[in-house]
């Protein structure tokens, strides 16, 4: 390859950035304008649960897509997110069967005397978001660690941390006198930070997700695209090869697992204040599939791609969801959609639309010249 | 003593179940390197073919056992065909598929035979009881038992003693070699998959008057059967016999010590752990990669 051509294929690489920047922050202020149009409180949060499913499916891919960690616990992180922030919000509340020092109804009635050591600092919310974000991040990072460090990868990964979200959804359950157990925690207080008190039915609820959505796509983005990004994508291609380089590919994953689930963690504490609960489904394998299904439908290598992708099938199963057999079909629906894009679209939609730009674009250029691959999203096998 | 005995033949009992699940997902993960989120689906659909067959044709157990095994093997085959053969260079994403499969079939049963739980009837002949060293055990767990020990022994020789197994053991240990040789590996992986669901599908046969018949009836002995493959090592057929009798004789006795979803939570544990530290198996001394 000729000097000339080099500074072609980045300067090409460099503009097809800024279009990925663009294209990004138009859907971003697509989602700020929405409640400009739509004046329906109701509808509103059914719009922020979009948005917040739509976070998780994205911080999904940042682990499986970009680091080819196929987490299919995924749901943990998200699931302690939203018990850190429903944790706070329920000692916030004013109840009304309490016994000493404001216990939370469910221990009432379970006959716990006293507040439990690990509820105590949930008093302060300051305390409680950060934990939404640095738990599930750690969780993480210690299963990552211990995983990567065995050089655990591929099914394996899977399989033990689908098994590691059954463990935790099963303790969750079990622990009813610490946790609310199988109805999860209820009648929550409403978020209040600077002054502003966040009602689930309301525009300011709406803006508070449409915000969080817009940084952690941003800082996602902005990871995927550092020289860490560039790693965790080689470590994805061939594992050995950058281990040989000399790379710590254990640190680089455990890295990657972590951001993820911290950005989870912090979808799911939104999801507390847009459902007004917390719940065991929250990390249940049924919601950790979805994540997977949405992900792999909208796109698997593209952060927008698998947001898209959770919003637009989490509203028409909204939208479908008034009836019950219509639901059951829906699933049915689902489970063949997902197949036949495991099967014949491993890039999701976003890598069709991928595959029609680069048509286009080769329709465009003079014949003469190459279409350089460097910017092509990734081809082949994945392990 | 007799108490002792008792737990030894609730163990073997509950073991040999395991055996039967876990046999076909042994076979499928050990030779294809596939594993088969959608196992205890094609369980699940033998359970619900032999109460089809029950209710509709009136046939009993011990009559549609064969049935049931063809159905679900050749169900198999066209899950081979249709999707898994596709994926053979893309593990991850085998997983992926099975389990929407998974989904699928559940989500087919619900919608066609409805969520409510059915029966199968156990065979008259069966319903007596067996008096082994002084313990009395249900005729049918004994019948469970002789079954499996049959179905283990077939497959054994299947293995090791036909012209199949032995191409079967040839693709195993290299396909592109093997393929040289003249050996069709298309064919041997989709009669494998075929094999193993047909397993899976007796199985189902099996435990359907034991326990009764929904369309989630698959979760929960899929996940025991993994640990049993876990632990025994993918492709040691004796190391999946000696795990599931170790669980076997394990869920038995800590049955009664913890209660149960501690139990399960522990078996998860396991099951992680002895992944992160032994991925091929406890029962096998060497491993060729």
């Amino acid at each position: 390859m000729t000097k000339r051509e080099t500074s072609r294929h980045i300067s090409r690489h460099l503009r097809e950035g800024r279009l990925q920047i663009a294209a990004y922050a138009a859907i971003c202020l697509a989602v700020f304008l929405v409640p400009v149009l739509v004046d329906n409180d109701f509808l509103l949060n059914r719009y922020a649960r979009y948005l917040v499913l739509g976070m998780v499916a994205m911080s999904l891919a940042l682990a499986w897509g970009y680091a080819g960690i196929l987490n299919l616990g995924h749901a943990l992180s998200f699931g302690i997110g939203s018990y850190c922030m429903a944790m706070t919000l329920k000692l916030r509340t004013v109840p009304t069967h309490t016994g000493s020092d404001g216990l939370p109804d469910f221990m009432v009635w379970n006959n716990v005397e006293t507040l439990p050591w690990l509820w105590v600092p949930f008093h302060s919310t300051t305390f409680a978001i950060a934990a939404g974000l640095l738990a599930p991040a750690l969780v993480a990072a210690v299963l990552g660690w211990f995983m990567f460090r065995g050089r655990v990868t591929g099914v394996f990964v899977a399989i033990i941390t689908l098994a590691s979200l059954v463990v935790a959804n099963l303790l969750v359950i079990d622990m009813q006198a610490y946790t609310g157990g199988f109805n999860g925690i209820t009648d929550l207080a409403q978020l209040s930070l600077f002054g502003i008190t966040f009602d689930a039915y309301s525009k300011s609820t709406y803006y508070l997700v449409a915000t969080c959505l817009t940084l952690s796509l941003f800082a996602c983005l902005a990871v995927t695209r550092s020289k860490a990004g560039l790693i965790l994508q080689a470590i994805r291609d061939d594992e050995r090869r950058v281990r040989f380089f000399g790379y710590d590919v254990a640190s680089y994953k455990v890295m990657a697992m972590a951001v993820s689930a911290a950005v989870a963690g912090l979808a799911g504490m939104l999801y507390t204040v847009v459902m007004e609960f917390a719940s065991p489904t929250f990390l249940g394998v049924p919601l950790s599939l979805s994540i997977v299904i949405w992900c792999a439908v909208g796109g698997r290598q593209s952060l927008a791609g698998a947001m898209l992708g959770a919003i637009v099938i989490a509203a028409m199963q909204g939208a479908l969801s008034e009836s019950e057999a219509f639901l059951e079909t829906w699933t049915l629906v689902m489970g063949v959609v997902f197949v036949a894009v495991v099967l014949f679209l491993p890039q999701g939609l976003a890598g069709l639309v991928e595959i029609v730009r680069a048509r286009l674009a080769a329709a465009r250029a003079r014949p003469a010249e190459p279409i350089a691959p460097v910017a092509a999203p990734g081809t082949g096998e994945r392990s | 003593m007799e108490f002792f005995l008792q737990q030894v033949m609730t163990g073997l009992s509950i073991g040999s179940i395991l055996l039967l699940v876990a046999l076909g997902l042994a076979l499928i993960y050990g030779s294809m390197g596939v594993i088969n989120m959608a196992h205890g689906e094609f369980l699940m659909l033998g359970a619900y073919s032999t109460w089809a067959l029950n209710t509709f044709f009136g046939l009993g157990l011990l009559s549609s056992l064969v049935f049931v095994f063809l159905l679900v093997g050749a169900f198999g085959w066209a899950v081979e065909r249709g999707v898994i053969r596709f994926l053979y260079r893309r593990p991850l994403d085998t997983i992926l598929a099975t389990w929407g499969i998974g989904i699928i079939l559940q989500q087919v049963v619900r919608l066609s035979a409805g969520g409510e739980l059915r029966y199968v009837e156990m065979p008259e002949v069966l319903t007596a009881t067996v008096s082994i060293l002084g313990v009395t055990v249900p005729g049918y767990r004994v019948f469970v038992f002789v079954v499996v020990a049959a179905l283990f022994a077939l497959t054994w020789a299947l293995m090791f003693k036909t012209d199949f197994g032995r191409r079967l053991r040839a693709v195993v240990q290299d396909r592109d070699t093997a393929t040289c040789f003249g050996v069709d590996a298309d064919r041997v992986y989709s009669l494998t998959f075929a094999y193993g669901a047909g397993l899976a599908g007796l199985a189902g046969a099996l435990v359907a008057p034991l326990k009764s018949v929904s369309p989630e009836m698959g979760t929960a002995y899929v996940v025991d059967a993994f640990f049993v493959v876990v632990l025994g090592g993918v492709q040691s057929l004796f190391g999946t016999v000696v795990s599931a009798g170790l669980l076997g004789q394990l869920t038995g006795s800590l049955a009664w010590v913890t209660n149960d979803t501690v139990a399960k939570a522990l078996v998860l544990v396991a099951i992680v752990v002895i992944i992160r530290f032994r991925p091929q198996g406890l029962f096998v001394a060497k491993v060729r990669s």
